[in-house]
């Protein structure tokens, strides 16, 4: 049962998806990946819309440069850990829910650990070493995975639903090599927001998910595209999936 | 016979959103690019690693299917549509 001040806190969505969609968000506990530029959008929007548990995972310090895009952190957290930044400015929006900042790197050795109990799987990190990783678990796992990732004014997203869709190394089967990224916060804001639509439809059994699609954000164009995809059987991530 | 080209994120920035390249009949995949190439030398470096062949992250779709890179010799058809895509990954 929501208490008075959550049916209160989340009065513009249940009018939405009514209460039983605001208990099945508060039942659902979220593994954020990353506490950076999408990481920042991702987490205030989802702790914001009442996700019981959102789990967030950074292994780095705010930097200064930081500032211009990762909302969650501020002047005043240069230096500090991103997760603890990112738990004091959670908390801050929504007491209601349970934060849990794990300050790790996200590696194979740690990702078990990390996933514990996860229900589904955003995707904010900045390299495709890493969001293979993030691929694997969720196939592994049966979780879905909702993938982001931007550049400058362009950004792109897509949901894989493990065994049912195309997954992200059918996408995308070569890693971009490493490099330092030019970053703008209003892409972060575009992309973050439609990884958090996508994890809210899914929770909540609603909409037509991304999946089969690469949606592509141009910020100079003020435009939308999607490509169509589909599963690669020979893939060697989800073949056997 | 006429192509018409789509070009995604950074590689729009370089040959437009759209445009159609006149093409001599049965051009390959790999023609084509190497036609998108002359066009622009900033495209030709982004999109081409040093031996020219065409970055192995890349992503190509003909007629909105991927195309594979063995795929590169296949001939294409008058009115085809192409998209040549480069993916980002930051966060």
């Amino acid at each position: 049962m929501l208490t008075d001040a959550e049916l209160e806190r989340y009065s513009r969505q249940i009018m939405l998806f009514g209460r039983s969609g605001q208990e099945r968000l508060r039942e659902t506990t979220a593994f954020i990946a990353g506490a950076g530029g999408l990481g920042s959008v991702v987490a205030i929007y989802m702790a914001a819309a009442g996700f019981g548990c959102i789990r967030i995972a950074d292994c780095d310090t705010v930097d200064v440069s930081n500032l211009n895009r990762q909302v969650l952190h501020r002047t005043i957290d240069v230096g500090r850990d991103k997760t603890e930044s990112a738990l004091q400015t959670l908390k801050d929006l929504n007491p209601t829910i349970d934060i849990q900042p794990v300050q790790e790197r996200l590696d194979e050795h740690s990702i078990e650990g990390l996933l514990r109990d996860s229900d589904l799987i955003m995707d904010a990190m900045d390299n495709f070493e890493t969001r293979y990783l993030l691929n694997r678990a969720a196939l592994r796992h049966n979780i879905p995975l909702f993938h982001g990732a931007i550049s400058g004014f362009h950004g792109q997203a897509t949901t894989v639903l493990p065994g049912r869709s195309a997954c992200l190394r059918c996408l995308f089967p070569r890693a971009l090599p490493p490099s330092t990224f030019p970053a703008l916060g209003p892409t972060c804001g575009v992309i973050g927001s439609i990884q958090v639509n996508e994890a809210l439809k899914f929770v909540l059994g609603k909409g037509e998910l991304l999946t089969n699609r690469l949606l592509l954000w141009d910020g100079l164009a003020s435009s939308m595209d999607e490509l169509a995809c589909e599963r690669r059987p020979a893939c060697e991530h989800c073949r056997d999936y | 016979m006429k192509i018409k080209v789509r070009a995604f994120a950074s590689f729009r920035e370089m040959l437009g959103s759209e445009l159609e390249l006149d093409l001599p009949d049965e051009s390959s995949v790999q023609e084509l690019l190497d036609a998108l190439a002359s066009l622009n030398p900033r495209f030709c470096s982004e999109a081409f690693d040093r031996s020219g062949l065409l970055k192995d992250y890349v992503l190509l779709m003909k007629n909105r299917k991927r195309l594979d890179r063995d795929s590169m010799n296949q001939a294409l058809e008058d009115g085809d549509e192409v998209a040549v895509f480069p993916p980002v990954s930051g966060g």
